[in-house]
């Protein structure tokens, strides 16, 4: 006669903690858990982007100044890319969309938990492996490593290697999240979460995914090229034998403009959550918005060579670049004007987020329009590799990854830690930043539309008009870094002594205020039915109905059963 | 900067036709932004009406937006296309057979231009070129990529290793011209600098003259050293 197993144990107060706090954190495959490590990280480097940016800075503010060596320029030039694009913008929108996504479909995790938890890692050996090269020598390759300069021949000592192997294993990590992101998203949506009722960001979110494997997996064969090239004896973009140093412009511009689009994608989903309900409107015309989203996604890659017009390419291909870019205004207007249209006829709240959503949208505005002489080809002639491109990059990139950054990172504090931001120090911090990316850029501008004054230049000459400009702009750099650093500041001074936050802080629409503040590991205890497109509406609507408080329900929305 | 090439007048208007349009956008999106948010502030106690948006109102954007765009386009199209047109030589310019342009080879190379005058004469740093005259630059580079700028004659152009750019000017004034090379080339990047001096056509022709006779006679000086046993 066999013994029976022994009754399983019935545990009524939890699991106890076997391991240290940190431990748990870094083998965590929680969404949140990932989502809150690529979001540290990412502002991590976003604080060491900026002292590059002001070493770069103080190097410019005068005429042939010698504050810099040349190569501790160009080192520096070539970190603030690979830093700003790989190790920041980009990990800050997915650590976004990761956090958050499982929450607004009414999910318990990602679909693919354990592919989100190696892409976080490898994104933080890519930081590891970039800034592991002050160990030997950093790249001096330039923002982006143009080929044939990238090639052994030209800068012959690793640097080049320690890029193209961060960039690579970020870029690696950003696919294998993309696709957990689309899994989850395809696959682990709350009953009744149909695509049409599913919230903007989320639509980001998937529109991002899908975008970041097409592009990723582009930047990736490239960066292998290269390093084909310079290691095994490779010829993919050395002129002579067969090598073609244009095959490395327009992979790797594929994926940068890409990325410049996903950084915009992102922007805009979050505001287009945040505007609605401080409005305590729903967004206006909600289905062209997130169709204009998708559109942004497809025709804006579609526009990489609008880099490339004045390389050796066709006349033909230029036109094409041309009218890819100049398409783009029309899903960039409709956004747009959906937000602003959201805003008229609603009740705002002017709170930190919406202060630092509309700052965005005004920044993304001046960088896009300037985006617009430079997609023009002759204009292009005249202002390409000038500042006046840095001045448009950085009006929008700024505008959408710190400043649309900041509005989600204040709009989604509460949720995350369980408290608010300080209002007063984020104001301060806005208006701070408000003041620092006019000075900062508005004379670069200038300085490269009417001087023709080049970018990535260690040093500029006297008399050559341009030393007033690049002297504003070196003390704007500083305001908009102080002005950064603040909110910075104010993160993690809230983090343990912030206002305490409710569960459902601002009047949200969608799922993820459902949740406690913090989120339980498994997110909800029950999942709601979803009946429209704004569930925490109708779950407050429900509330109201039963306890016969005052507040109607909206007509389209029904109690819950 | 004032454009002095015929290419350059038609990218100056076009730059400050697309400046209009930038404006444009700039003041439209901020102004109804900042009329937004003055206008529709909480404390009215109502429950804003849950408008959720209206198909006309928005094809009615979307086709202004989709003009505003095409116009952009077909004006980009139309100077664009100016600009490319190459000016024929004008009566003060070097007449040379069958009207052809003067051909010059620009070579980039880190860090400096060396250009190449038909008669084998060559220059480092500075290219001189007869006025009124139809130049074409021939842009090539022998090491890694460099973009050739000079705002006031030219609409830069980048120099690629084993393929061919071109860039066409006619200088309308005698002068000066300074220009910087504008693609990020590796450490004196920002020193690689370069200066088109314009002059008259007989002054052109003797400095080729000049040009090609010091070089011969800095060559043979060099070959009667070696052969002489001095030079070891």
């Amino acid at each position: 006669m066999r013994r029976s197993a022994p009754p399983p144990e019935i545990v009524v107060d939890g699991l106890p903690r076997r391991r240290p706090r940190w431990m748990e954190l870094a083998t965590s495959a929680d969404h949140k858990d990932i989502g809150r490590i690529l979001l540290v990280a990412a502002l991590g480097f976003l604080f060491i982007a900026l002292v590059e940016l002001l070493l770069m800075r103080l190097q410019l503010a005068i005429p042939e100044n010698t504050f810099l060596s040349p190569v501790t320029f160009d080192r520096m030039l070539s970190l603030y890319g690979a830093t700003t694009i790989f190790l920041f913008a980009i990990p800050l929108a997915l650590g976004l969309f990761y956090y958050l996504v499982p929450l607004q479909i009414g999910a318990r995790g990602t679909a693919l938990p354990r592919l989100g938890q190696i892409g976080l890692w490898l994104y933080i050996a890519a930081g590891t492996v970039l800034y592991a090269g002050f160990l030997f020598t950093p790249s001096e390759a330039g923002v982006n490593p143009l080929a044939p300069l990238s090639e052994l021949t030209f800068l012959p000592d690793n640097g080049v290697d320690a890029w193209a192997t961060a960039t690579g294993l970020a870029t690696l990590g950003f696919v294998l999240i993309a696709i957990d992101l689309a899994t989850t998203l395809r696959n682990m949506r709350a009953p009744g979460m149909a695509w049409r009722r599913l919230p903007v960001f989320s639509w980001a979110a998937a529109i991002c995914s899908w975008l970041l494997l097409v592009i990723g997996p582009v930047m990736l064969a490239a960066i292998a090229m290269l390093l084909i090239d310079r290691n095994f004896d490779g010829n993919f973009f050395a002129d002579g034998s067969g090598g073609a140093p244009l095959l490395w412009q327009h992979l790797s511009w594929i994926f940068y403009t890409g990325a410049y689009m996903l950084v915009l994608i992102t922007a805009l989903g979050a505001i287009a959550e945040i505007v609605p309900v401080f409005a305590r409107k729903p967004l206006f015309n909600r289905g062209a918005t997130i169709g204009s989203l998708a559109a942004i996604a497809a025709i804006g890659t579609l526009a990489w060579m609008q880099n490339m017009l004045t390389a050796p390419i066709g006349i033909g291909w230029m036109y094409f670049a041309m009218i890819m870019a100049l398409a783009l205004i029309v899903p960039f207007g409709l956004v747009v004007f959906n937000l602003i249209a959201t805003m008229v006829g609603g009740a705002l709240r002017m709170r930190a987020p919406l202060l630092f959503a509309a700052g965005a949208i005004s920044a993304i505005s001046i960088g896009l329009a300037a985006e617009i002489e430079h997609s023009m080809v002759a204009v292009a002639w005249h202002l390409k590799n000038t500042t006046d491109a840095t001045a448009a990059t950085h009006f929008a990139l700024v505008g959408g990854g710190v400043f649309g950054g900041f509005a989600a990172l204040h709009y989604w504090f509460p949720k995350m830690t369980g408290r608010t931001m300080g209002e007063s120090l984020a104001r301060i911090s806005f208006w701070t930043m408000a003041l620092g990316i006019l000075l900062a850029f508005v004379p670069l501008f200038l300085a490269g539309a009417e001087q023709g004054e080049v970018v990535d230049a260690y040093k500029f000459f006297d008399k050559t008009g341009v030393t007033t400009y690049n002297l504003i702009a070196s003390i704007g750099a500083f305001v908009l870094a102080t002005g950064i650093v603040l909110t910075l500041v104010n993160a993690i001074l809230s983090r343990s002594g912030g206002p305490g936050a409710g569960h459902d802080q601002w009047g949200g629409d969608s799922l993820e205020w459902f949740a406690l503040s913090p989120p339980e590991p498994h997110n909800f205890d029950l999942l709601p039915d979803v009946r429209s497109a704004r569930p925490m509406r109708d779950i407050r609507a429900a509330i109201a109905h039963r306890t016969g408080r005052a507040e109607q329900p909206a007509p389209e929305s029904q109690p819950i059963a | 900067m004032a454009p002095h090439s015929p290419g350059t007048d038609q990218i100056d208007t076009l730059l400050w036709i697309g400046f209009v349009a930038a404006a444009i956008v700039v003041v439209a999106v901020n102004a109804g932004l900042a009329h937004a948010l003055r206008r529709h502030r909480a404390g009215r106690g109502a429950e804003p009406r849950q408008v959720r948006g209206g198909r006309r109102i928005q094809l009615r954007v979307g086709a202004a937006l989709t003009v505003f765009a095409t116009a952009i386009l077909v004006l980009s199209l139309v100077f664009t296309d100016r600009a490319r047109q190459t000016p024929a030589t004008g009566p003060d310019g070097l007449q040379a057979s069958n009207s052809e342009p003067l051909r010059i080879e620009a070579t980039g190379q880190q860090w400096i231009w060396r250009y190449d005058y038909p008669n084998e004469a060559f220059s480092y740093y500075k290219l001189v070129v007869p006025i009124d005259t139809t130049v074409v630059l021939d842009l090539v580079s022998t090491d890694v990529i460099h973009t050739w700028d000079v705002p006031e004659l030219a609409g830069k152009r980048d120099a690629v290793p084993g393929k061919l750019n071109r860039v066409v000017f006619r200088a309308d004034e005698e002068g000066v011209y300074r220009g910087q090379a504008a693609t990020f080339s590796g450490q004196a990047y920002a020193a690689m600098r370069t200066a088109v001096e314009v002059v008259a056509v007989e002054e052109y022709e003797s400095f080729v003259e000049r040009q090609d006779a010091e070089i011969q006679a800095a060559q043979d000086s060099v070959v009667g050293l070696i052969e002489s046993g001095e030079a070891r």
